[in-house]
Formats: structure tokens, C-alpha cells, sequence
């Protein structure tokens, strides 16, 4: 037989309950949202490169701006300093004498702010400050405008306060056409705290710029990590119907990305998982339309055999010993083959689902001793009964009959005296009224290897007896039969030893009283 | 990293880290690095400022000094003082040319031995000094001006031991004498019958 | 000693079988085609037939609706197929009973005489005519009658109703019928008493869709009346 994953009819109340919850707890736990999911990640992502993007602008754009401002201030000064310094007139050679009031008021004059302004001539030194000397002056700065007469400008930073420094050397017109060097030589030292200012300013309109700029990020980002979860998102629902059976689920395929091939993949192994599937199931049907056809075709010669073992009974009297003995044998397995072929056609329809449901309104106790008595086990002194009059079911007969004849029958073959067939009536887990037969008798009890295939098809529990009477598919359609009442069967040990067999078939109020 | 880095607890505190400390170093350096001001260079912004020197060439005159530098500076001097200044410059007979005559350059001769006097008192107190030689013969300056515009001027001193400072001292003087942009040759001729031309090369750039 | 005619395709079963029942006494006769069977009867005059479902040429259907057509002889339906449908279809063409094969000789046996027992049990005690409204049931001479006219009734047809009409208004369950009226001792198929229902409404009924006389009480079984 081919196994496949037929849909598993519950064999065990109880195991049947076990596995309920089981595969859909951890769905119902992937299905939240997750903290650190794909979503999570392309969204930081996103903002990673947005952030870095916004960032190195922002770096760029302050130092550009930064460049220009600074140069703006810088060329703003230098140019005052000029202008301020062609306004003043000198006698050559410069007096010491009254050159600290001109350089006063050049200073009170500065732009963008006041600077101190030093004066070098000769061997004069002056200053509109304090002190005579500047300390920020650098050595290349004076060289540049006592050597090369540029005017110049650096900027220095001392003891962390940023100075502009400028460095003016004068000449004086000759004529209209020609000038020579005074040799005076002007400088301006100013602090440039105001351009500091500005320059934090534009560092906190840069990272003010780059947050509003994040935060137009997340909704590309959103958008993005929404086209790609909604595939995957897809993808799962996929995956969970085809693991729930449907088979020929498939996604759309949208657009050529990876998502999309990833989508194509999952319909091609779909299709050839169905493919595969379908030529299982066609090959299970193919041998269970065998195993139909070859009972089917056994029935034949068997009717004609079976009418004539009674006359092989009769004469194997007036036969000689060994004769008599071979055709009793004949007799006997002829007799057996009739109800294995009777039990496979029975296996075969419900595996072709023929199997039909005919229920009639019945009393149980007097169908479960009318059991008994058709199979001469009313008066047998192994088999007690503890049979409730009035409990009413609707089951049907025949197959009930069945059940309770292959649990009874099964009991005597395999476990030990007394059987005891009990019924009652019990209200189960979900309120509905159930039915409950139970079969249980004193022998060895099943091996515990054993309980899990005790009602599978031609199972034996003992593997050193290769024959039994039974036709082996007794307790396999007692399930199938328990099964079509919309029952469960389970068979267990007794604590005290001996096996228990138990049925139970919801009783439907509802229907037995139409 | 490895492929389990976002599921396990302990690999998501460190990729997390990582990813912050990817976006401080991303963000933070180029921003904290190009902070605030920094030292620059000496960078050239124009020529000098031209300032007022009050020369009126009719009437003063232009001599150069030894400046404390090494280089020369021009002083301006008035070729004729008012009363009660500058009487020791005054030398009559120097003056070749009509002394009296209406207003322009001094003679160059006279402007020669002014120079050749030596810095003044103001002179000396900007630190500047002459590197010429003194010179007693009073008489002994003459000036010619070639046809070509150069000029040559006989001088009552040897000029072979002159240093540089000193031919430059002479040289600018009488070129700024003879013209305004003082570009003229100027050849000096000594007592030794040595010889030195040049130029003055004082003009810084031209802006005019 | 019953007269039995068996319609049997397949020899080893035919040969079986006849050997079988004759061993138990009856005087059996076979053929082996549905055609052959119909010849033999006019000839034979059996007071049983004992037909194969599955026939070459004429089916056992086929056959069985000829028989029912003109006569109340007992049909008793051999089916190699266990599907239920077949067995309907047989029931509703007329057959009185069916015997699935493979079976021993002594169900066959069983089978027959218990089919044939039905038409010799009178009731006794009883006046023998009873009126029910339009119909009119003679328990001595097993006759029936609609308003006069005479009914053709199957064995198992007339059976049922005389079981019926014994207790009206009395409920009987399927299984009980199958017990009683069938003397099945096994739990049989229950849908061979609703078969045999529907074709006895449709002799005695005036509206099928309706009935009168044989009521349905469903979840429980069929009874007689009330009228």
C-alpha cells in the first residue's frame, strides 16, 4: 500500500485533541508583528542611507557656505582695511608723534567690527592697543607685505579664539602713473567671534536640515518595505494553503525583481509538488481499484466453491483418512478466503467513500445482544454484559452490528476471559451527549510497540503468530465503520491488565427526535 | 557578520550598535571635522593701499634711506625750506640751472648732495640711516642727461666700494629727480673713474 | 421439493451452486443467459428463480422486470457486485430478496425457503377478509384488491403488506421487517424493505408522494394506517 497524506482520521480521542492546537499556535505567533522583522530592517536601512546621504550633504553644504562666509567676512574686512587705510595721509618719513591717534581712529572704523590696528615703519612700532607688537601677526604675513607689497590677510587661531589678520603696505603717487612703497606697513588684527557665531549657526541649521530630510525618508521607506513585504506576505499565505492541502495555490507574479522570480519558484515547485502529488494519488487509486477489482474477481470462483465445501463436508466422511483430511482443509480455507475477499471489497469502499451511512433509530443494548446472539455468544459464559436498557442511537444496524461483533470477536481470539461488553451514555468535553461502548477483557493487554497500528490493515500485534482467524482487517473497518458514525475508537491497556477497547459515537438529539 | 546576526539577542545589541555607530561615523565626521574656523594660509587680497604723502614735486624733494630691513624708504624733503628750516641744505652755488626760476624738481645735483648729507634728525628717528660714505667736497656733483633720456652723474666719491644699499640709495634718488615714475637709467661715475648703472626698480606693481 | 431455476453465467458457479442445492434437495435446473432462462420457464415452471445480476446479452434487471410483468413467481437476486446500487436497482425491478456471492449453500438454502415459506403462512384466528378503505385483503386465498379490482403482488410485496396490515397503526422498524417479513437473521440492508415499500405504494397507493396505507414514520420504521 502507498502511504499519502490522506486527510488522518482521529483513531484516539485523546491524541486527537493533542494535536489540535499544535500547527496553528505557531502561526498565530509568526503572524505578529516582529521587532526586529524584515520591516524593521529595510526601514533602518532606508534611514541609514538617508541618514548618511543627509549627513554628507549637510557637510558639504555647511562647508561651502561656511567658505563663503568666511570669505565674504574676510574680503569685507580686507577691502575696509584698505579703504580706510588710502584715507590717511603720512609725512614720510613717519613720526612716531601723533601716528597712535590715526591708527585709533582707523580701529574705531573697522568693519565688520572694530580692529586693532598695528603700524610698522623704519623702526617704529605703534599700535591703536595696548601693545605696540601683535603676538598673532606671523612672520609670513609680514613678510608678504614687507617683501612682496601685497596686501594679504590669514587667518590664526590662538589659545582656541580664531583671529583675521591683515597685513597693508602703503605707497604714495609720484605722479599720475607711478607710485612707491612708503615703506609704512598697516595691520589689522580682529577677533573673529561674530563668524564663529555664524559658523555654529549654519552647523545647527545643517543637522536641523538633516533630521526634517530622515524623516521624509521613512515614507519612501514605508513604501519600500511595503512592496517588498507584501510579496513575502503573500508568499506566506501560499505556503501555509499549500501546506493545508491546496495544492495548485499560486501567486501572482508581478514585475522581474528577485520577489518575482522568488514567486515563480514557488508556483514551479508548486506545480511540480502537485504534479508528484496527483500521480501518488492516481497510483493509490490504480491499486486501490486493483485491490477492488482482484476481490471483485475472487468473488466469482469463490461462489462456486463455497456452494460446493458443504457437499465436500458431507462426503469427506465416506472419504479415506487422508483424502477426508484434504478436503476439510480445502473446505476450511475456502470458508476463510470468502470472508477475507467479503472484508477487502468492505475496505475498498470506504476507501472509494461508497461506504453509505444507513441509520435507523435503535436501542443499543438490545442491537448489542442481538450481536451476540447471531454470533452464538448469548449464553457463551466468557462474555458479560453490562447493557442499560433504554439507551436509543441512531446508528446503522448492520455496521454497528460489525463493530461490536469484531470487538467482541477480537477479544476472545487475542486477549483473555471474561469479555465484558459495557454501555453507557456520557457527556463529553463539548457538552454534546456520547455514546460510549467499551470491550475490554483479562488477558495480556496489547504491547505497548503495538497500540499506535493496532487498527491498521492486516497489523499483527503478535508477530509470532502469522495467522490468525481473523481476516486481519477486522479492527481496520470496525475504525472505518466507527469513523462513518462521526465517532472515535481507541484501544488501551487496562491498569490491572488486559486491553480496553473504546467507542465512542456522539449521540445527535436533534435527529432522533424527527 | 554572520547570517544569524539579526535573529539571536546578543547578535542584535551588536548589530544595532554597529548600525549606530555606522550612522555617527557617517554623519559625524565629515560635520565635526569641518567645524569651526581653522588656520589658513596668508593669502594675497590686492596690491597695497595707496595713501596721501603729501609730495608736491615742485617743491620737495624725494631721498632714500637705509631702512632698518635692509631695503631703502623714500623720505620727502623741501627742496627750498622755509625760513628758519633746513638752512645747511641751502647750496647756491650748486645750482646750475636758473635758481630763481619758476617752480619745479630742484636740480638733481642739489637733491645728490642732499642725499649725500645724510638722514636728517626725523630720518634718524624712523630708524633710518645711509649706507654712503660721508662727503666733504661740496662741488664735486654733476649731472648730464643724455640725448636717449639716461642720466650720468659724476660724483665726488669712489664708487667702486659702494655696497648695493648705497648705489640704490643714489641711483633711486636721481631717477625719481629726473621723472615721476623714476624708470630712467642712471649711470654713476666716481672720483676713481669707476662706472655703475642701473635702475631704481622700487615701483611696486603699477598702479597707475 | 422446490423447483429452482438458476440463470447463471458462469459455469463453475452454475455447477456449484446446482450441486450445492440439489445435494439439499431441490430439484434445480440452469441456464446460462438471460434469454435461455426466459425460454426455460414456460417449460420448467419453476417456484423459484434464482437470477445472476450480471448477464451477458439481457441483464438480470432486464430479466426479472419481464418475469414481474405477468407473474407473481419468487425472484431471489444473486449479486457478485457488493455495490449497494445494483441491489436497488434489482429490488426496484421486482426481486423479493438477494443473496450476495459468494455464499454457502446453506444461506442459499435459507434463503430460498424462507421466501417460499411467506406464501403458505396464513394467519390464523382472523376473519380471512379484512376491509382497509379501498382495499380489500384475502389472508386465506393471499389475495388483494383496490376497490374491487385485483391487485399483482410480489411475494415479498404481498408479504409486507399482510405483516402490516396484521398490526395497523403498529410501528415497524426496518430491522424488524428485515427479521420478520425477510427472516434475515444477519443485519441486512435495510434500503431491501424501503425498495420493496416503494413498489408496493405504487400498486396500492393513490398518491405515491402521499401515502395511505403504508406510512413512513421517519427515524423509526414503516406502519399501516391509520387511515
Amino acid at each position: 500500500m502507498i502511504a499519502l497524506p490522506r486527510p488522518r482520521r482521529t483513531r484516539g480521542g485523546g491524541s486527537g485533541r493533542a494535536d489540535g492546537p499544535g500547527p496553528a499556535a505557531p502561526s498565530r505567533r509568526r503572524s505578529r508583528v516582529r521587532a526586529f522583522g524584515l520591516r524593521t530592517r529595510l526601514l533602518a536601512a532606508f534611514l541609514l542611507v538617508a541618514a548618511v546621504s543627509a549627513g554628507t550633504t549637510s557637510a558639504l553644504t555647511y562647508r561651502e557656505a561656511r567658505n563663503a562666509l568666511l570669505k565674504t567676512a574676510q574680503d569685507t574686512a580686507v577691502s575696509t582695511f584698505r579703504d580706510q587705510v588710502e584715507r590717511t595721509g603720512w609725512r614720510l618719513p613717519v613720526e612716531e608723534e601723533g601716528i597712535e591717534e590715526i591708527l585709533r581712529d582707523l580701529a574705531r572704523t573697522g568693519k565688520p567690527r572694530p580692529w586693532v590696528v598695528f603700524a610698522e615703519y623704519g623702526s617704529v612700532r605703534a599700535s591703536s592697543g595696548e601693545n605696540p607688537v601683535s603676538s598673532v601677526i606671523t612672520p609670513e604675513l609680514r613678510r608678504a607685505a614687507t617683501a612682496h607689497r601685497y596686501g594679504s590677510f590669514e587667518r590664526v587661531v590662538k589659545d582656541g579664539v580664531p583671529y583675521l589678520t591683515i597685513g597693508m603696505p602703503t605707497v604714495f603717487r609720484t605722479g599720475p602713473d607711478s607710485t612707491l612703497p612708503t615703506g609704512l606697513v598697516l595691520y589689522a588684527v580682529m577677533r573673529m567671534t561674530d563668524e564663529q557665531i555664524n559658523v555654529d549657526a549654519l552647523l545647527v541649521a545643517a543637522r536641523n536640515g538633516a533630521l526634517p530630510g530622515l524623516a521624509v525618508a521613512l515614507v519612501p521607506a514605508l513604501l519600500a518595505a511595503r512592496s517588498v513585504l507584501r510579496p513575502v506576505r503573500e508568499l506566506r499565505r501560499a505556503a501555509r494553503s499549500m501546506g493545508s492541502g491546496r495544492l495548485d495555490t499560486r501567486i501572482p507574479v508581478r514585475g522581474s525583481d528577485e520577489l518575482a522570480d522568488l514567486a515563480d519558484t514557488f508556483n514551479e515547485s508548486a506545480g511540480q509538488l502537485e504534479r508528484s502529488v496527483s500521480e501518488l494519488r492516481e497510483a493509490e487509486a490504480r491499486a486501490r481499484r486493483f485491490a477492488s477489482d482482484v476481490s471483485h474477481e475472487l468473488r466469482t470462483p469463490l461462489a462456486g466453491m463455497l456452494a460446493v465445501t458443504e457437499v465436500l463436508d458431507q462426503d469427506a466422511d465416506r472419504l479415506d483418512a487422508d483424502t477426508a483430511q484434504a478436503v476439510r482443509l480445502v473446505s476450511a480455507e475456502t470458508g476463510k478466503l470468502a470472508v477475507l475477499v467479503e472484508d477487502l471489497m468492505e475496505i475498498s469502499r470506504f476507501d472509494a467513500r461508497a461506504a453509505e451511512l444507513n441509520s435507523d433509530e435503535i436501542d443499543v443494548a438490545e442491537a448489542i445482544r442481538k450481536t451476540l446472539q447471531t454470533r452464538h455468544w448469548a449464553d457463551d459464559d466468557r462474555i458479560r454484559t453490562e447493557l442499560p436498557a433504554g439507551v436509543r442511537a441512531r446508528l446503522d444496524p448492520r455496521r454497528f452490528d460489525v463493530v461490536v461483533a469484531n470487538l467482541v470477536g477480537n477479544a476472545l481470539r487475542h486477549g483473555g476471559a471474561p469479555v465484558t461488553v459495557h454501555l453507557r451514555t456520557e457527556a463529553s468535553s463539548s457538552g454534546t451527549l456520547v455514546l460510549v461502548i467499551e470491550v475490554t477483557d483479562r488477558g495480556p493487554g496489547i504491547p505497548a510497540a503495538a497500540l499506535p497500528h493496532i487498527f491498521d490493515r492486516f497489523y499483527k500485534a503478535d508477530a509470532a503468530r502469522t495467522r490468525s482467524p481473523g481476516s486481519g482487517l477486522g479492527l481496520a473497518i470496525t475504525l472505518e465503520n466507527v469513523t462513518l458514525h462521526d465517532g472515535t475508537i481507541r484501544a488501551g491497556n487496562l491498569p490491572g491488565g488486559g486491553a480496553v477497547f473504546t467507542v465512542e459515537i456522539p449521540l445527535r438529539a436533534e435527529e432522533a427526535s424527527r | 557578520m554572520r547570517r544569524t546576526g539579526w535573529r539571536g539577542a546578543e547578535m542584535r545589541r551588536t548589530g544595532w550598535r554597529g548600525l549606530a555607530t555606522a550612522v555617527v561615523a557617517a554623519v559625524g565626521v565629515p560635520l565635526v571635522g569641518g567645524c569651526g574656523i581653522q588656520d589658513s594660509d596668508v593669502v594675497e587680497a590686492g596690491g597695497p593701499a595707496t595713501v596721501e604723502a603729501f609730495l608736491n614735486r615742485d617743491a620737495d624733494m624725494l631721498l632714500f634711506f637705509r631702512s632698518p630691513d635692509g631695503g631703502v624708504s623714500a623720505v620727502i624733503r623741501e627742496a627750498r625750506p622755509s625760513a628758519g628750516f633746513g638752512d645747511e641744505y641751502i647750496e647756491p652755488g650748486a645750482v646750475t640751472r636758473d635758481p630763481s626760476g619758476p617752480a619745479g624738481p630742484a636740480p638733481t645735483e642739489k637733491v645728490v648732495l642732499a642725499l649725500l648729507a645724510g638722514p636728517g634728525e626725523a630720518d634718524r628717528a624712523a630708524g633710518l640711516t645711509t649706507a654712503l660714505p660721508a662727503v666733504r667736497a661740496k662741488e664735486a656733483v654733476q649731472v648730464e642727461v643724455s640725448s636717449d633720456g639716461g642720466v650720468t652723474a659724476r660724483l665726488p666719491l669712489a664708487v667702486q666700494g659702494l655696497d648695493a644699499t648705497a648705489v640704490r640709495q643714489l641711483t633711486c634718488t636721481i631717477a625719481y629727480n629726473q621723472a615721476e615714475d623714476g624708470r630712467g637709467v642712471v649711470t654713476l661715475r666716481g672720483q676713481d673713474g669707476a662706472e655703475r648703472s642701473g635702475s631704481c626698480g622700487l615701483t611696486p606693481g603699477s598702479p597707475g | 421439493m422446490p423447483r429452482v431455476l438458476l440463470v447463471e453465467d458462469d459455469p463453475f458457479v452454475r455447477e456449484g451452486v446446482q450441486l450445492g442445492l440439489r445435494r439439499r434437495g431441490h430439484d434445480v435446473r440452469a441456464a446460462g443467459t438471460g434469454e435461455d432462462g426466459l425460454a426455460a420457464l414456460a417449460d420448467f415452471r419453476p417456484d423459484l428463480l434464482l437470477l445472476d445480476l450480471m448477464l451477458p446479452g439481457m441483464t438480470g434487471v432486464e430479466v426479472c422486470r419481464q418475469v414481474r410483468a405477468h407473474s407473481q413467481l419468487p425472484i431471489i437476486m444473486l449479486t457478485a457486485r457488493g455495490d449497494d446500487f445494483d441491489v436497488v436497482i434489482g429490488l426496484e425491478a421486482g426481486a423479493d430478496d438477494y443473496i450476495v456471492k459468494p455464499a454457502r449453500t446453506e444461506v442459499i438454502d435459507a434463503r430460498i425457503r424462507a421466501v417460499l415459506r411467506r406464501m403458505d403462512d396464513g394467519s390464523t384466528g382472523r376473519p380471512a377478509i379484512e376491509v382497509y378503505g379501498d382495499l380489500t385483503i384475502d389472508r386465506v386465498g393471499l389475495t388483494v384488491s383496490k376497490a374491487g379490482r385485483p391487485l399483482t403482488l410480489a411475494p415479498s410485496e404481498l408479504r409486507l403488506l399482510l405483516h402490516l396490515s396484521a398490526a395497523p397503526e403498529q410501528v415497524f422498524s426496518r430491522q424488524q421487517l428485515l427479521e420478520n417479513v425477510w427472516e434475515h437473521t444477519f443485519h441486512a440492508d435495510g434500503r431491501l424493505v424501503d425498495a420493496c415499500v416503494a413498489r408496493l405504494r405504487g400498486k396500492v397507493e393513490d398518491e405515491v408522494g402521499n401515502p395511505r396505507y403504508v406510512q413512513t414514520l421517519r427515524g423509526f420504521g414503516y406502519r399501516f394506517g391509520p387511515l
